[in-house]
C-alpha cells in the first residue's frame, strides 16, 4: 500500500519502508525533536513505520513552519539512516581499531603481503644477513 | 649474500595502472561521522579527527557505493588518504590509525595533573553572582585547616601523574596566604624527594597583592591567576567590593606582578555575565590593550541559573552573538599582524588542524573530572569539579567523592568515580555517539547534572552542545570561507601544541 507523508492537523506524519529504513535510524533521528515535539512511531503496515512530531503545547507552529518541519523530518531520516549504517557497518573494525590504540601491542600485526624492494631483492632476508 | 625472490617481478617501470590492485571500486566503510553545515557543505570526520567537507549528497553517494573510482578519482583517494574508505575489510594500514588515536587520547596516560586546593572560602568581595565565598573573619570554620593541607598533598603525590599542578583558590586564596606558603613549602619538599614535577598557581582577584607576597611568588616560582571581565564598568559592576573599585585593584595588581614577576607569570580569566554580552568587543580591547596574548570567553555560569527554560536557549543563543562578535574583533587584531588568540577556539582548533588533543575539563572525553583535576575543600570535601564544589555550597553532594580522611583508591576509583565513569565519554553517550563533532568536543557530567537534572544529559535542549556544535561549525566555516582566517587558526592551533 502506498502512504503519503502528511500534515494532519498540527501532526507531522512521515512513513518510512521498514526494508530501508532502521528501527534503530528512526529513533536516533526522533531523539532530536523531543524537547518541542511528542514524537511516535507505530506501524502503518506490517513493512511501513508511521513516524509522527506534534508541537508541545508551549511550541505553537504556523503552516509554513510545519511544511518546514515535514521537509526537515523527512531528511533526518535519511541522514540518520546513513549515519546508522556506517555505525553498524563499521562496529567490528572500531572495535579493532580501539582495541589496538590501547593495547600494548598484542593487537599489533604485521602489514599483509610480502616487503619486497622494487627491484625484487629479498629484504626480509637481506636484513637478516 | 643476496637472494632474488623468482616469482616475483620487479614493479620498477610499469604503467601506472599496474599499481592499482583493486581496479572495481568495491570499498568498505570505516568509522566517520557525517554532519550538515550549510545547503551545500556537509563536513565527515573521521575517528581520529580529520575532516573532509563535502558538497551536499557525497555523504549518501559515499555510503551507498556510487563512489567511482576513476570519476571520482580526487574525491576517492581523499577518502582513501584519510582512513574514511579502505579497499581492504581491515586496512594494512590500521596500526598507523591506531595511534593516531592513542595520541588524541593521551591526557589519559598521566590521569590527575591539576589538584585544586580551596584554600580558604572567605573573601573581601561581595559579587553578586558568586554563590560560594563568605565574607567573614572566622578563619577556624572557613580556611583550610593545615591537617587537611598536609592530607590534601598527600594525595596529590599519590597520582601517577609524573608533574602535579597545585592550584590555590578561594573564596579569596590570598587571604589565607599563611597556609599557601605552609602547603608550598611542603609539597616541594616532598616533590623534590620523590622527584615529582610540581607547578603552584594562586587563584586571587590581586585586591591584597603586595610586594612581599609577589617575592614569595617570585622565589617560589608561583604562577599568578587573576579575575578580569573588562572594562572597568563592566568588571566593577560584577565584582563588588564595598569602598573600593575591583578593577583598579586588579589593573594595579596586575601590573605590579608583571614587573615583579615577569610578564607571562600572570594570567586573567573572565566571567561572562549578562552584562557582558553587551560588550563582546570592548572585553577583547580591554585584554589586548593590557597585553596579554589572548582571552578566554567562557561561557555564562550556569550555577544558579535554572537552563531548562526557552530563557536558558535565548541565553545560549546570546553568547553565541557575543562570542562571533568579539572573534570577529580578535581575527581583526589577527589581520593587522599581532598574535591574539581566542582561548576556546584554540582548543577546538587544535582537535580540528593538529594530531594531538587538549586535555581540559569539559572538553574531552573521558571527561577531565577526575582524570584531569580533583578539588581538595576547605573543609576537607574532595569533590570531582571545582564546578562540583559549587554545588556542594548549594547542598548538592552529587559530585561529592569523599572526605580527605579517605583512602586514595577510594575516592578515585571508588563507587561515586565509577557511576560518574559510565556516562563520562561522549562516545557513548545518545545524540553525542553519532555526532560529527563528537572528537572535538566532550563530555560534562556535571554541567549535565547542574542545568538539567542528570548527569547523563539531554543533547536536544543543552546549552553546552548548542553552544560547543555552534562554535564547532562557526570556526569550520570561517576557515573554509577565507584563507586567511586558515592560516590565522593554523597559527593558534600551532602555539597549542608547543
Ligand atoms: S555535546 Fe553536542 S556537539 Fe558535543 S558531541 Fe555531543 S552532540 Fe556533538
Amino acid at each position: 500500500m502506498q502512504f503519503q507523508n502528511e500534515i494532519k492537523s498540527n501532526e507531522v506524519i512521515v512513513f518510512a519502508d521498514a526494508s530501508l529504513y532502521s528501527k534503530d535510524s528512526i529513533f536516533k533521528c526522533l531523539y532530536w525533536y523531543g524537547d518541542k515535539f511528542h514524537t511516535n512511531v507505530s506501524f502503518a503496515d506490517s513493512g511501513t513505520y508511521r513516524v509522527s512530531l506534534k508541537p508541545i503545547s508551549t511550541n505553537q507552529l504556523s503552516n509554513l513552519e510545519l511544511e518546514l518541519l515535514l521537509q526537515k523530518l523527512e531528511r533526518d531520516l535519511i541522514d540518520f539512516n546513513l549515519r546508522d549504517i556506517v555505525t553498524k557497518e563499521t562496529q567490528n573494525v572500531r572495535d579493532l581499531l580501539i582495541a589496538k590504540a590501547f593495547s600494548n601491542g598484542e593487537f599489533d600485526e604485521m602489514p599483509p603481503g610480502n616487503v619486497s624492494d622494487p627491484v625484487g631483492f629479498n629484504v626480509n632476508k637481506v636484513a637478516n644477513d | 649474500m643476496i637472494d632474488a625472490i623468482p616469482d616475483k617481478i620487479s614493479r620498477k617501470f610499469k604503467e601506472k595502472d599496474q599499481f592499482d590492485l583493486n581496479r572495481n571500486s568495491q570499498y568498505y566503510l570505516l568509522p566517520f561521522r557525517f554532519h550538515r553545515l550549510t545547503d551545500e557543505k556537509e563536513i565527515i570526520v573521521n575517528e581520529v579527527g580529520d575532516y573532509l567537507i563535502l558538497s551536499n549528497g557525497t555523504f549518501e553517494s559515499i555510503v551507498k557505493r556510487k563512489l567511482d573510482k576513476e570519476k571520482d578519482k580526487d574525491l576517492y583517494g581523499d577518502l582513501i588518504a584519510n582512513f574514511f574508505i579502505s579497499e581492504e575489510l581491515i586496512p594494512p594500514l590500521i596500526d598507523v590509525l591506531a595511534t593516531r588515536y592513542r595520541t588524541k587520547k593521551l591526557f589519559l596516560n598521566y590521569f590527575t595533573g591539576l589538584h585544586i586546593f580551596v584554600i580558604s572560602l572567605r573573601c573581601e568581595h561581595t559579587c553578586h553572582y558568586c554563590q560560594v565565598s563568605r565574607v567573614t573573619q572566622n578563619r577556624d570554620l572557613y580556611d583550610m585547616s593545615l591537617s587537611n593541607i598536609d592530607k590534601g598533598i598527600d594525595i596529590m603525590f599519590k597520582s601517577p601523574n609524573p608533574h602535579v599542578t597545585m592550584e590555590f583558590q578561594g573564596g579569596e586564596a590570598l587571604l589565607a596566604f599563611d597556609h599557601i606558603k605552609y602547603a608550598v613549602e611542603k609539597a616541594e619538599q616532598i616533590a623534590i624527594e620523590i622527584g615529582k614535577g610540581l607547578t603552584k598557581v594562586i587563584c586571587t582577584n590581586l585586591a591584597l597583592i603586595n610586594e612581599e607576597i609577589l617575592e614569595y611568588c617570585k622565589e617560589h616560582d608561583i604562577l599568578i591567576s587573576t579575575s578580569l571581565d573588562g572594562p572597568k564598568y563592566v568588571h566593577d559592576k560584577n565584582r563588588n567590593k564595598p569602598n573600593a573599585s575591583s578593577y583598579e585593584l586588579a589593573i594595579k595588581g596586575i601590573e605590579l606582578s608583571r614587573k615583579l614577576l615577569g610578564h607571562d607569570r600572570v594570567s586573567a580569566l573572565m566571567t561572562t555575565t549578562k552584562l557582558s554580552l553587551d560588550y563582546p568587543t570592548e572585553i577583547v580591547e580591554e585584554y589586548f590593550n593590557l597585553g596579554f596574548q589572548g582571552i578566554f570567553l567562557r561561557n555564562i555560569s550556569p550555577y544558579g541559573f535554572a537552563l531548562r527554560t526557552d530563557t536558558s536557549k535565548y541565553e545560549t543563543e546570546k553568547f553565541l552573538a557575543f562570542y562571533k562578535k568579539a572573534l570577529d574583533r580578535i581575527l581583526e587584531y589577527n589581520f593587522s599582524g599581532y598574535h591574539f588568540t581566542e582561548d576556546l577556539a584554540k582548543i577546538f582548533l587544535t582537535k580540528i588542524l593538529t594530531p594531538f588533543n587538549v586535555g581540559f575539563v569539559d572538553l574531552q572525553s573521558p571527561a577531565g573530572l577526575i582524570n584531569g583535576v580533583i578539588v581538595f575543600n576547605y573543609d576537607g570535601g574532595v569533590y570531582a569539579t571545582d564546578e562540583s564544589r559549587m554545588l556542594a555550597e548549594q547542598k548538592d553532594y552529587t559530585f561529592k567523592l569523599g572526605t580527605l580522611n579517605d583512602d586514595y583508591n577510594d575516592l578515585f576509583f571508588g563507587r561515586k568515580a565509577q557511576e560518574i565513569a559510565q556516562l563520562w565519554a561522549n562516545e557513548a553517550l545518545t545524540g553525542c555517539s553519532e555526532c560529527a563533532f563528537q572528537q572535538y568536543c566532550g563530555a560534562d557530567p556535571v554541567h549535565n547534572h547542574a542545568t538539567q537534572g542528570d548527569m547523563y544529559g539531554y543533547r536536544p535542549n543543552s546549552d553546552f552542545c548548542q553552544k560547543n556544535m555552534e562554535i564547532i561549525r562557526y570556526l569550520i566555516e570561517l576557515m573554509e570561507s577565507d584563507s586567511r582566517i586558515k592560516r590565522i587558526f593554523e597559527s593558534w592551533a600551532k602555539t597549542a601544541t608547543h
